[in-house]
C-alpha cells in the first residue's frame, strides 16, 4: 500500500513538473470557453458555434471550445467582462466585432479599449446592407439618398444599436450624401431591426449581409446597396454604395474573429494564432458557413493588428465630430 | 396605535428602509448623467419612492395589515443556517471551489437542522450518506452532463 | 393538409428515437433550475451538426416543448421556477405541493400543458400565413402599451395589498434599470461589479424564489415532530382528468392568452404564464382561493406556457425573424443545414418543416405521458425531510444561478436579492410582481425610447402612440385592468376590520 501511494505521488510530481518544464506545450489541457456578447441565436452566435466545431479535433486543439452567451447593449457587457473579470489564462477566448468595440471604447464610457485584448484570428466578414421593406417605393439607393435630402431627419433607419456596424454605416451614409437620416437603435440586435423593416415600423434599415440576404430570398425585404469596396459573392446583382454614388468605404464591414484578453501568456497567443486560422479552414466550417449565408474572411494574427489599427483610426476621424 | 407589537416595528423599520432605497435611487437618477439614458429610472423611481413612503406612512400609523414578520424564535432559528448559507456563497464556493464548499455547506446545514439526535451514530452516517448522493447527482448533472466549470480551488 | 403526409416521417426508428431522447432529456434540463428553455436548446444544437436537418429539427422541437413543461417540476416541488414562463405555476402549483398535493399539481401541470400545446401547434399548422401578419403588426408603440398592461397586472397579482403589490413591482422594474442601458449604453446603478451584466432574470428568478423558501425552512428550527415534511399523497391519473374537466374556463383561458400572446415577437413566452393566471382569477368566481393551492390557477398557467410554444414559432417560420430566444436558436439549427425558414423552408424542404412542427405535436403526447409517469413516481418518493430540502434548494440555487453564464456575480446577485426577499415577503411583499417588472421593464422602456425616436422623425409623440386602432384598444384594457385593480383594493379594504388591520 505505501509503495503504491508513494508511486503515485511520484507520478503526480512527475505530471506535473513536466507541465511546468515546458511551459504551454501541453495547453490546452482542458475544454476551453470562448465568450459571445452577443444572445445565443444571434449572427455572431451562430458564426461562433460553427467555426468552433472542430476545435476538439486532434489536428486542432483537441479540446473542445464551449460557448458563453454574455449579451447586453450592443456587446459592451461582455467584453467589459472580458477586459475586466475573465481570468487571462487561455481558457477563456472572446469573440470580437469590428467596429462595433473599437467604436464603443472610442466614444467612452467603457472599461476596454483595442489595448485590452489580444487577436487571435478573423473568420468572417459581414458587410452591413441597406435594406427596405418588400413593398417599399424606394427601389434604388439614389431613390433613399433623394428622400433623406428633401426631408432632413425624416428617414427612420433601423440598425442594431448605437456605435456597431450599422450605425457606422449610417453615420458614413450621412457624412458622404451630406443628409440627416432619423437611426432608429432597435434593443434584440439585427433581427429586431430587420423586423421593424419588414413591419413597416421604420422607412428603411442598415443590417446584417447575412440575415438580409435570408429575408430577400424570402421575398420580404429589397436590398438596395452594400457598404463595401467591391459586390459581394452572395448578391452580385447589389450595387456597391460607392458605385451608387455614395463614397462610403468598408468601415462598417462586421470583423469577426477570435481573441484573448492582455495577459495570457504569449506562448498560449502564439499556439492559439499557429492552429485557429487553420481551423476555420476546415472544410465542413466553409460548408456550414457557406450553407447559412454568411461570408468567411480568414485573417491570421498579424493581419488582424493591422486591420485593428486601421479601423481605430478612421473610425477616431468619424466619430470625432459627435 | 395602542398596542406596538414586534411585528408592527419589524413592519415600520422594514418599509422605512425600503422608503429610504427609495429615495437613494431617486437621488441618484436624477442626478446622474446623461439625462436620456436615466428617462425612464426618473419616473420609475419616482413613482417607487411615493408609493415606499406611503406605505411607510402607512405603517406608522398603523393602517395597514401587518404581515407576520419575524419571531425571536425564527429568528433565533434561522441565524446559524443563514450564517452559514452567506458563507459558503459569497466566500466558500469560490474560496474552495464549488464541489468542495457544496460538500461541507450542506453537510453542516443537515447536521444543524436534522431533528435526528446528534449523539447517536447511525444519524451521522445518515447524513453522509445523503450528503455524497447529492454531490454525486450534482456531479453528474452540472460537471458530467452539463459540462459547466465552476471554480475549482482545492480538491475538485 | 399537407402535414397528414408527413407524419409518417415521424415515426422512422431513428426519427421517433430522437424524438424520445429530445422529450426525456427536455423534461430533464426544463426539471433543472437555472436551466432556461433557451440554454437546453441551445446545448443541444452541437448535437445536431451530426444529424440530418429534419433529425436535429426534431430533436430540437422536442427539447423545446418538453423544457417548457418540465420547469414546471421544480417550480412545483421546490418553488424553484426553471424559466419565467413558469413563474405563475409556483404560486398555486406549491402551495399544493405543500398541503400534500404534489403529485396531484404535476399531473395537472402535464395534462394542461400537454392540451394548450396541442392546441397552439394546431394553430401554427392551420393559421400561419394569417398569424404572421398578426405578429407584425405589433410595432414599438403597441409593445409598450402591452407592458403597460402587464405593469397593470402587477397591482393584483398575488398580494394582499394592491399598494404594497405595485411597489414590488416598482422595485422590479427600478431593478430591471440596473447595468448598461441597451439602446445608448450609458451605465446606470452599477454600485457593484457583479452588476456590470445587470440583474440576470434566470438568476433573479432562482433567487427571489428558492432563498426565501430555504430561509423559510431554517426559521422552523430542528423540529422532530416530522409534520413539516413535503409529503406526497398518491393521486390517480384518472382524477386528474376529472378535475381538468372542471376546470373548462381556466384551460380556455390559459390556452387562448397563451396562443395570442405567443405570437407577439419580443415579449411572448415570459410573461404568458403570469398574464393567463391573473385573467383567470379576475373571471373565477373563486378568486380568494387563488394563491392557496386552487387547481385552477396551476391549470391556467401551465396550459398558457405550452399553447404559447407553437404560435411563438410563427414570425420565425414564415418570415425567418425569431420572436423569441428560443426560437433563434431554432433557427441556427436550420442555418446549419443550409435551410432559410420562410417560403424557401415549405416550397423546398417541405419534409423537413412538416417533420418538425408534426413532431412537437407528437412531442406533446409523449411530453404528457413522460410527464405522468414522473407525477406517479413523485408519490413513491420517500418524504424529503425539512433539512434536506433546504440543504438541497440552496445547493442547486448556487449551481443553477452559476450555470446561466458562469458567472460569481450572477450568484452573488441570487443570494442577495434572495435575503432580501425573504425578510420583504414578511411584510406582505411578493415576489411574483416584482418579477414581473423585472420582465416587463426593459420591454417597456426599449419600446417606449425605440417608438419616442421614431415618433419624433415621424408624427410626433401622441399621435404615434396614442392613434391607431390596436393602441386605442390596448389603452382600454390598460384602463379596465387599472379601474379593476383599485375597485378590488376598495372591496377588500371594506370586508377588513380594524383587529385584521393591526393583527
Amino acid at each position: 500500500m505505501k509503495t503504491l501511494l508513494a508511486g503515485a505521488a511520484m507520478a503526480l510530481m512527475g505530471l506535473t513538473g513536466a507541465a511546468l518544464a515546458d511551459g504551454h506545450a501541453n495547453y490546452p489541457e482542458r475544454p476551453i470557453m470562448m465568450m459571445v456578447s452577443y444572445g445565443a441565436g444571434g449572427a455572431t452566435d451562430f458564426q461562433a458555434r460553427i467555426v468552433t466545431m472542430t476545435a476538439g479535433n486532434e489536428d486542432a486543439l483537441g479540446m473542445p471550445i464551449a460557448i458563453l452567451n454574455k449579451p447586453g447593449a450592443g456587446g459592451r457587457v461582455g467584453w467589459n467582462w472580458l477586459a475586466t473579470q475573465a481570468e487571462a489564462d487561455g481558457y477563456t477566448l472572446g469573440a470580437y466585432n469590428i467596429p462595433h468595440f473599437v467604436a464603443q471604447s472610442i466614444k467612452g464610457g467603457v472599461q476596454y479599449s483595442a489595448d485590452s485584448f489580444e487577436p487571435i484570428a478573423n473568420w468572417g466578414a459581414d458587410p452591413a446592407v441597406l435594406v427596405v421593406g418588400a413593398d417599399s417605393e424606394f427601389n434604388t439607393l439614389q431613390d433613399v439618398v433623394d428622400f433623406a435630402k428633401a426631408n432632413p431627419g425624416k428617414l427612420t433607419t433601423s440598425g442594431a444599436g448605437l456605435f456597431v456596424g450599422h450605425h457606422i454605416a449610417a453615420l458614413q451614409m450621412e457624412k458622404a450624401g451630406e443628409m440627416k437620416m432619423a437611426y432608429i437603435p432597435t434593443k434584440g440586435g439585427g433581427a429586431a431591426a430587420m423586423k421593424a423593416v419588414i413591419a413597416g415600423d421604420v422607412m428603411a434599415g442598415i443590417n446584417n449581409l447575412s440575415d438580409a440576404f435570408r429575408a430577400a430570398q424570402a421575398g420580404n425585404v429589397k436590398i438596395l446597396a452594400v457598404a463595401d469596396l467591391e459586390r459581394n459573392a452572395f448578391l452580385p446583382d447589389v450595387p456597391t454604395m460607392v458605385e451608387s454614388g455614395l463614397d462610403v468605404d468598408n468601415s462598417s464591414v462586421n470583423f469577426r474573429g477570435v481573441m484573448v484578453p492582455k495577459g495570457t501568456p504569449q506562448g498560449i497567443i502564439d499556439k492559439l494564432a499557429a492552429t485557429v486560422p487553420a481551423m476555420f479552414e476546415n472544410s465542413r466550417v466553409a460548408g456550414k458557413m457557406k450553407a447559412g449565408g454568411s461570408p468567411m474572411h480568414i485573417m491570421t494574427r498579424d493581419e488582424v493588428l493591422a486591420m485593428w489599427a486601421a479601423r481605430e483610426e478612421t473610425l477616431k476621424e468619424l466619430l470625432a465630430g459627435l | 396605535m395602542s398596542d406596538i407589537s414586534l411585528p408592527r416595528i419589524q413592519h415600520i423599520v422594514g418599509s422605512g428602509l425600503v422608503a429610504c432605497v427609495g429615495a437613494w435611487v431617486t437621488y441618484v437618477s436624477y442626478t446622474q448623467q446623461p439625462s436620456e439614458a436615466f428617462l425612464f429610472p426618473r419616473l420609475i423611481a419616482t413613482v417607487f419612492f411615493v408609493l415606499a413612503l406611503w406605505t411607510f406612512i402607512k405603517a406608522c400609523l398603523g393602517w395597514t395589515k401587518v404581515g407576520n414578520g419575524v419571531s425571536v424564535t425564527q429568528l433565533s432559528n434561522l441565524a446559524p443556517g443563514l450564517l452559514v448559507a452567506l458563507v459558503y456563497i459569497f466566500w466558500a464556493a469560490k474560496g474552495l471551489g464549488f464541489y468542495t464548499a457544496t460538500t461541507i455547506a450542506f453537510f453542516i446545514l443537515l447536521s444543524l437542522y436534522d431533528p435526528a439526535p446528534h449523539t447517536a451514530l447511525k444519524s451521522w452516517l445518515k447524513r453522509i450518506f445523503i450528503t455524497a448522493c447529492f454531490m454525486v447527482v450534482m456531479y453528474g448533472l452540472f460537471a458530467l452532463l452539463l459540462k459547466v466549470y465552476t471554480p475549482r480551488e482545492i480538491f475538485f | 393538409m399537407e402535414f397528414i403526409y408527413y407524419f409518417g416521417d415521424v415515426f422512422t426508428p431513428i426519427n421517433f428515437g430522437l424524438l424520445l431522447l429530445g422529450t426525456i432529456g427536455g423534461l430533464i434540463l426544463g426539471a433543472t433550475p437555472g436551466l432556461s428553455p433557451t440554454m437546453a436548446v441551445a446545448l443541444l444544437i452541437p448535437f445536431t451538426f451530426q444529424l440530418e436537418a429534419a433529425q436535429g429539427l426534431i430533436l430540437l422541437g422536442a427539447a423545446y416543448t418538453s423544457t417548457v413543461a418540465g420547469g414546471a417540476v421544480s417550480a412545483i416541488l421546490l418553488k424553484i421556477p426553471g424559466a419565467p414562463a413558469n413563474i405563475a405555476t409556483t404560486l398555486d402549483g406549491h402551495a399544493m405541493a405543500q398541503k400534500g398535493e404534489g403529485a396531484k399539481a404535476l399531473q395537472l401541470s402535464f395534462l394542461s400543458s400537454a392540451v394548450g400545446g396541442v392546441f397552439g401547434v394546431l394553430l401554427l399548422i392551420f393559421l400561419t400565413p394569417v398569424l404572421a401578419k398578426w405578429a407584425l403588426a405589433f410595432g414599438p408603440s403597441h409593445l409598450f402599451w402591452l407592458a403597460i398592461l402587464g405593469v397593470t397586472v402587477i397591482g393584483t397579482l398575488d398580494s394582499k395589498s394592491v399598494v404594497k403589490g405595485l411597489l414590488s413591482g416598482c422595485i422590479g422594474l427600478w431593478l430591471a434599470t440596473i447595468g448598461f442601458d441597451d439602446i445608448m449604453g450609458a451605465q446606470r446603478f452599477i454600485f457593484h461589479p457583479s452588476l456590470g451584466g445587470g440583474i440576470n432574470i434566470i438568476a433573479a428568478l432562482i433567487g427571489l424564489f428558492a432563498i426565501p423558501q430555504v430561509i423559510t425552512m431554517f426559521a422552523r428550527g430542528r423540529r422532530d415532530d416530522g409534520a413539516e415534511v413535503i409529503e406526497v399523497q398518491k393521486h390517480p391519473i384518472r382524477g386528474a382528468f376529472a378535475e381538468m374537466m372542471r376546470n373548462k374556463r381556466a384551460v380556455g383561458i390559459g390556452t387562448a392568452v397563451g396562443s395570442i400572446i405567443g405570437l407577439i415577437p419580443g415579449v411572448g413566452g415570459q410573461i404568458a404564464g403570469l398574464v393567463a393566471y391573473d385573467q383567470s382569477k379576475k373571471f373565477s368566481p373563486d378568486r380568494d382561493k387563488f394563491g392557496t393551492g386552487h387547481p385552477e390557477g396551476l391549470i391556467a398557467a401551465e396550459s398558457a406556457n405550452n399553447a404559447m410554444v407553437g404560435p411563438s414559432l410563427v414570425p420565425l417560420l414564415t418570415l425567418s425573424i425569431p420572436g423569441s430566444p428560443t426560437a433563434a436558436v431554432l433557427l441556427g439549427g436550420l442555418l446549419i443545414h443550409g435551410i432559410f425558414p420562410g417560403t424557401d423552408l415549405f416550397d423546398n424542404h417541405p419534409d423537413v418543416a412538416w417533420t418538425f412542427i408534426n413532431s412537437m405535436l407528437i412531442g406533446q403526447i409523449l411530453m404528457c405521458i413522460f410527464g405522468l409517469y414522473v407525477a406517479g413516481l413523485a408519490a413513491k418518493v420517500a418524504r424529503v425531510p425539512q433539512s434536506v430540502m433546504a440543504a438541497i434548494v440552496l445547493g442547486l440555487a448556487v449551481f443553477g444561478s452559476y450555470s446561466v453564464q458562469s458567472s460569481m456575480g450572477d450568484v452573488y446577485v441570487m443570494a442577495s436579492l434572495g435575503v432580501m426577499m425573504y425578510f420583504l415577503e414578511r411584510f406582505g411583499f411578493s415576489a411574483a410582481p416584482l418579477v414581473l417588472g423585472l420582465i416587463l421593464g426593459p420591454i417597456a422602456e426599449s419600446n417606449f425610447i425605440q417608438g419616442s425616436m421614431i415618433a419624433s422623425a415621424t408624427d410626433g409623440l401622441a399621435p404615434y402612440f396614442l392613434s391607431g386602432t390596436l393602441n386605442i384598444f390596448l389603452i382600454a384594457v390598460v384602463v379596465a385592468s387599472v379601474l379593476y385593480s383599485a375597485y378590488m383594493e376598495l372591496r377588500t379594504r371594506r370586508y377588513t376590520s380594524m383587529e385584521e388591520i393591526i393583527g
